[in-house]
């Protein structure tokens, strides 16, 4: 509880402290795809590489009844939620019927696939050039014109899911998923039937993947090709796996690192991104629990389990 | 017309004849070890991009297609050696992940060394030309692709299923244990394993070379390709990743006639009808 109280004081003042919004929306957003991946790894022990399906899949939707529908915000991202839970809903049964590294494999593969989807389908997703011309419109007759603004309504969203998300982990859905990560078999023969949790598992991490990608349409007001690329799924992975996927402070801490390093760095040398794989591996090798573990043993030891 | 077609499946059977190397380099190191190496592709794309350097300060593509297998191959050992089998009790995850830093090192290395524009060779003097095929003709060099190809995968498919030392890995994956008892330093067998699969992504990226140059991103767009084919052949079986990769081959190849747009899309979704229909992929068994 205190900690969620310093979470809503620190990004409640985060814009008056520093005057950067933009980027300050893009952590919220990306911390909030970090987040619906810790919630597949973190409680159910599933690494997913299709979290930019769903994150573009969102993205594409609400911009398409903003576009097409002149739909109020809210309804927007509510589109965007359905659409993000069917499709991972979708791909997670595919996915997470096989052993281990299989399913793995295919939210990889599948993410591929949505990917050429969208590069193809150029009536709906603007193709290569990405989507432009999303309206913004008015909420509860406030006029979101201003960075700042846009910023606050992202940080209601997101910090309303990032509460849902904690208390959807103390639930007894919560406790089911986790016991799937322990031991599949035991969970299955206590008599939970496991496929479906793993289904709506998908489904809610795909409903806030989705999510994610609604806000982060609105941002620029485009979404690029990239928001459902392979890449932008390996960098959540980085993302969430640096600030420790256990718990979805340490996602969000990883995201916000993440973003603002890819910020700065890519200024200064173009190529970061080499010590940044260095760092990820010796991080992988080493300090298995993510930056967070330094501040919360439980996420370490969730992270080894 | 029909030229076009046969042309056009010959080009399949080329392209599915390279994800078969790589798929089976995959099988060994995914279906074999165990080892879920994501940078399978990177290690396609430094193949490749090896392979520009040797050419280019050699002018011998001979050498390089001999070379460039066996210094990627050195580096998998080494992958293998000081992190994968560290890796190993941390379980699957940390090796994905780690892998995974390994692309984003490789990327961006390759990216510092040969610059982010594509690269490209010409087709060695003694492969050029092609066989007239009617009003049009097939490149040797393409020719040259498959016979090498079916020759690599098939001398590792006897070494794995014919040779001692292949009996003793199979029986080292059944029962490591047991095979320790013997007095057979398995471990060391599962690290050659490990770089012959890394060999034959390299060799494949260097083959492709002369065809379709070197791009930075390369590894990654055939890793994916390269899971659709394992899973539509059947995962773990060498035999399996051989067809599946001449089938997606193909498929693609006929797509790129038939309907351009959908050409990359199909092959997934013949993956996912495949998971639906025979979840164990077409040659596997399970």
């Amino acid at each position: 509880m205190i900690r969620f109280a310093a979470l809503v004081a620190v990004v409640a003042l985060a814009p008056l402290v520093v005057h950067y919004p933009e980027l300050e929306t893009q952590i919220l957003t990306f911390g909030l795809l970090a987040m619906s991946f810790s919630l597949l790894l973190g409680e159910m022990g599933f690494l997913s590489f299709g979290q930019a399906t769903f994150n573009g899949v969102g993205a594409y939707a609400a911009a398409r009844v903003l576009i097409d529908a002149h739909a109020a915000l809210p309804l927007a991202l509510l589109v965007a939620m359905l659409a993000g839970a069917g499709v991972a809903a979708a791909i997670g049964a595919l996915a997470s019927g096989g052993r281990g590294v299989y399913g793995v494999m295919l939210t990889f593969a599948f993410n591929e696939m949505a990917y050429y989807a969208a590069f193809q389908w150029r009536d709906v997703t603007g193709g290569d050039n990405g989507l432009r011309g999303i309206p913004r419109p008015d909420i509860f007759g406030i006029a979101l014109d201003d960075a700042t603004r846009y910023y606050y309504v992202v940080a209601v969203v997101v910090l309303l899911a990032f509460a849902a998300v904690l208390r959807l982990n103390a639930s007894p859905f919560g406790a089911v998923l986790r016991a799937i990560r322990e031991n599949e078999e035991r969970a299955r023969s206590i008599g939970f039937r496991v496929a479906r949790f793993k289904v709506a598992a998908f489904a809610v991490s795909g409903a806030l993947a989705g999510l994610a990608g609604g806000l982060y349409a609105e941002l620029y007001r485009f979404v690029p090709l990239q928001a459902i690329d392979l890449d932008t799924s390996t960098n959540v992975v980085v993302a969430a796996l640096l600030g420790g996927a256990g718990s979805p402070y340490g996602a969000l801490l990883g995201a916000a690192i993440f973003t603002v390093l890819s910020d700065s760095l890519s200024h200064v040398w173009s190529h970061w991104p080499l010590i940044f794989g260095i760092v990820f591996c010796v991080v992988v090798l080493f300090f298995r629990g993510g930056l967070w573990s330094v501040f919360d043993r439980r996420s370490a030891r969730a992270a080894h389990g | 017309m029909s030229g076009l077609v046969e042309i056009q499946l010959l080009n399949g059977v080329v392209q599915g004849m390279m994800y078969a190397l790589v798929a089976a380099g995959l099988t060994l190191i995914f279906g074999m070890l165990d080892i879920p190496n994501f940078a399978h592709g990177a290690f396609y794309a430094l193949g490749a991009y090896v392979a520009f350097t040797l050419i280019s300060a050699t002018g011998n593509f001979w050498l390089a297609i001999a070379v460039v297998p066996l210094v990627v191959a050195a580096i998998g050992l080494a992958v293998d050696a000081f992190a994968m089998r560290r890796l190993a009790r941390a379980g699957h995850v940390y090796q994905i992940l780690f892998t995974l830093g390994l692309v984003l090192i490789v990327q961006e290395a390759i990216v510092i060394v040969w610059g982010a524009d594509p690269t490209s060779v010409d087709v060695p003097a003694a492969l050029a030309g092609g066989v007239p095929l009617g009003a049009v003709s097939f490149p040797w060099y393409r020719i040259f692709l498959v016979v090498v190809a079916a020759l690599v995968i098939g001398a590792v498919w006897l070494g794995i299923e014919r040779t001692k030392y292949g009996a003793i890995i199979r029986a080292g994956i059944d029962d490591p244990s047991m095979v320790d008892c013997i007095g057979i330093d398995v471990q060391r067998l599962f690290t050659l394993v490990f770089g012959i699969g890394v060999g034959l992504a390299a060799l494949a990226g260097a083959l492709i070379l002369p065809i379709r140059g070197g791009q930075p991103a390369m590894g990654n767009e055939l890793m994916a390709t390269s899971f659709a084919v394992v899973v539509i052949g059947g995962l773990g079986s060498y035999l399996g990743a051989v067809a599946g990769g001449i089938f997606v081959g193909v498929v693609q190849a006929v797509m790129t006639i038939v309907y351009p747009a959908a050409s990359e899309v199909a092959i997934f979704a013949a993956m996912a009808l495949v998971i639906l229909v025979r979840p164990q992929g077409l040659f596997g068994r399970r």
